[in-house]
């Protein structure tokens, strides 16, 4: 499970030693400049830019490798949908279906930029601890109660994701197994429900003891940001390659996916 | 069920934040700090239980319960389903960053619609199996609304992506059964042990 996120922000490179607010802010436009790319080309290079980043960041390929399933998982109806629907004069027929390579360029060039923002989210929130990204998103001016709340939602999924396995261990032994009928998703409907007031009990008593240390519905921290001149030549290059990638993909130097190839 | 990056317009990617950010203030309007942890908890639960996959056939699906979100949290569901959105693309990638706001709003949107329909069972006496019955209308409707959202996000983005959106949207049809059966067992369940827990509870206490 690729959950922990921060599993490798221990990791010493110039990324985990960048400034997190500048890290957050620069890569952040990159990453939306990629999602509104429209040349294959481009959004390779994107792709490339994105590789190096993580490179850069020592975060072992076993790691990203397991974002890289979840697109792979996501995006395979695209491959095998858009090719065969798009209007328009197919190219071919492929087992009596109607190919256009217009669709399967255009699901290229979504996987492409796909791929290289979720490096690019892995390499933002793998290079430093998660708590400390967050903070830093607050500085940003992300809402307070927003920050607070992910972080709790964050410390719990473990916390809930340890009670799911107790409990279909317990059930299991019990000689439950999971099959397509009413009996397994009735069930799962009790399961839940045990699941959320277990949970609802149990953070009910981390409540109370934060109450009791005077929790008023601030976070304190003793964590401070201080960008130095590195950062901002950091962030600079990051800028200079984004305005790059957004340039040379709108000044028709390439053909947009669905026109050709590059 | 989930929009993956690289695939919507700008104007849809954009319209997606700030409804998010709409319908988060209007949703968080009055929130103590006391809800937080609250909310945290239900947000948590929900990206968990997203995690757990019901065998269909050969293949499998899963949970996507937002609309249980909507039947214990009523409106503050749309930040319980925002910060799991948010946590889901940061982590996994699942959709992912540049459509956080359109999942938001497409899970969101779908929790508030199951609260509408889980409140309307004040108005029908329908004795022991009241929760079960409007439980899984909500769990139904919670699919539906989020899934009418993703072909539409779809159909606005470009002609290209119609056959997609009617794909996706029949893809949506085993969740909608199972969401169903399984929310409905899920407040018919709570209602007997913690009915506390269900979003507009307390109020039908005071009317009887």
């Amino acid at each position: 499970m690729s959950l922990e996120i921060d599993r490798f922000s221990h990791i010493e490179s110039s990324i985990q030693r960048w400034d997190p607010r500048l890290k957050i802010l620069s890569l952040g436009i990159f990453i939306f400049v990629a999602a509104l790319l429209k040349t294959i080309p481009v959004a390779v290079a994107s792709l490339l830019i994105a590789i190096l980043i993580i490179k850069i960041t020592n975060i072992p390929f076993h790691f990203v490798a397991q974002s890289i399933k979840w697109i792979i998982i996501f995006l395979a109806p695209f491959f095998f949908i858009l090719p065969f629907s798009y209007p328009g004069d197919p190219a071919f027929r492929f087992i009596g279906l109607p190919f256009a390579w217009e669709g399967f360029r255009l699901s290229i060039l979504i996987f492409t930029k796909a791929v290289a923002i979720v490096l690019t989210t892995d390499a933002i929130f793998g290079s430093s601890r998660f708590d400390i990204s967050m903070i830093a998103m607050q500085r940003l001016k992300c809402p307070k109660v927003i920050v607070q709340m992910v972080l709790f939602t964050y410390r719990y999924i473990f916390v809930f994701i340890d009670e799911v396995k107790r409990m279909e261990k317990a059930m299991r032994s019990k000689g439950f197994v999971m099959k397509t009928n009413m009996n397994t998703l009735r069930t799962m409907g009790n399961f839940v429900g045990t699941l959320l007031i277990r949970s609802f009990e149990r953070t009910g008593r981390v409540y109370s003891a934060m109450l009791s240390k005077g929790y008023q519905g601030d976070l304190h921290t003793m964590i401070t940001f201080e960008a130095q001149g590195k950062d901002f030549v950091k962030a600079g290059v990051i800028a200079i390659l984004t305005i790059a990638v957004l340039v040379a993909d709108m000044i028709n130097i390439f053909h947009p996916a669905i026109k050709g190839w590059y | 069920m989930h929009i993956a990056d690289g695939i919507l317009s700008a104007p849809v990617l954009a319209a997606g934040f700030g409804g998010t950010a709409l319908l988060a203030a209007v949703t968080m309007r009055k929130m103590g700090h006391e809800e937080i942890p609250e909310v945290s908890v239900m947000s948590a639960v929900f990206f968990v239980v997203n995690l757990i996959h019901i065998p269909i056939g050969p293949t499998s699906i899963h949970f996507i319960m937002n609309g249980l979100v909507g039947v214990i949290l009523g409106i503050r569901a749309f930040p319980a389903i925002m910060l799991g959105v948010i946590l889901q693309a940061l982590l996994f990638g699942f959709g992912g960053v540049t459509v956080i706001g359109v999942n938001c709003v497409m899970l969101g949107a779908g929790a508030l619609g199951a609260y509408f329909i889980w409140q309307l069972r004040h108005r029908f006496p329908l004795g022991d199996r009241l929760e079960m019955i409007f439980g899984g209308l909500a769990g139904a409707t919670g699919v539906f609304v989020s899934g009418l959202i993703l072909a539409a996000a779809l159909f606005s983005t470009g002609e290209e992506y119609i056959a997609t959106a009617e794909y996706a949207l029949a893809a949506h049809i085993p969740a909608l059964i199972i969401e169903a059966i399984v929310v409905g067992a899920c407040a018919s369940f709570l209602k007997k042990t913690r009915p506390d827990l269900l979003a507009g509870q307390v109020l039908q206490k005071k009317m009887e």
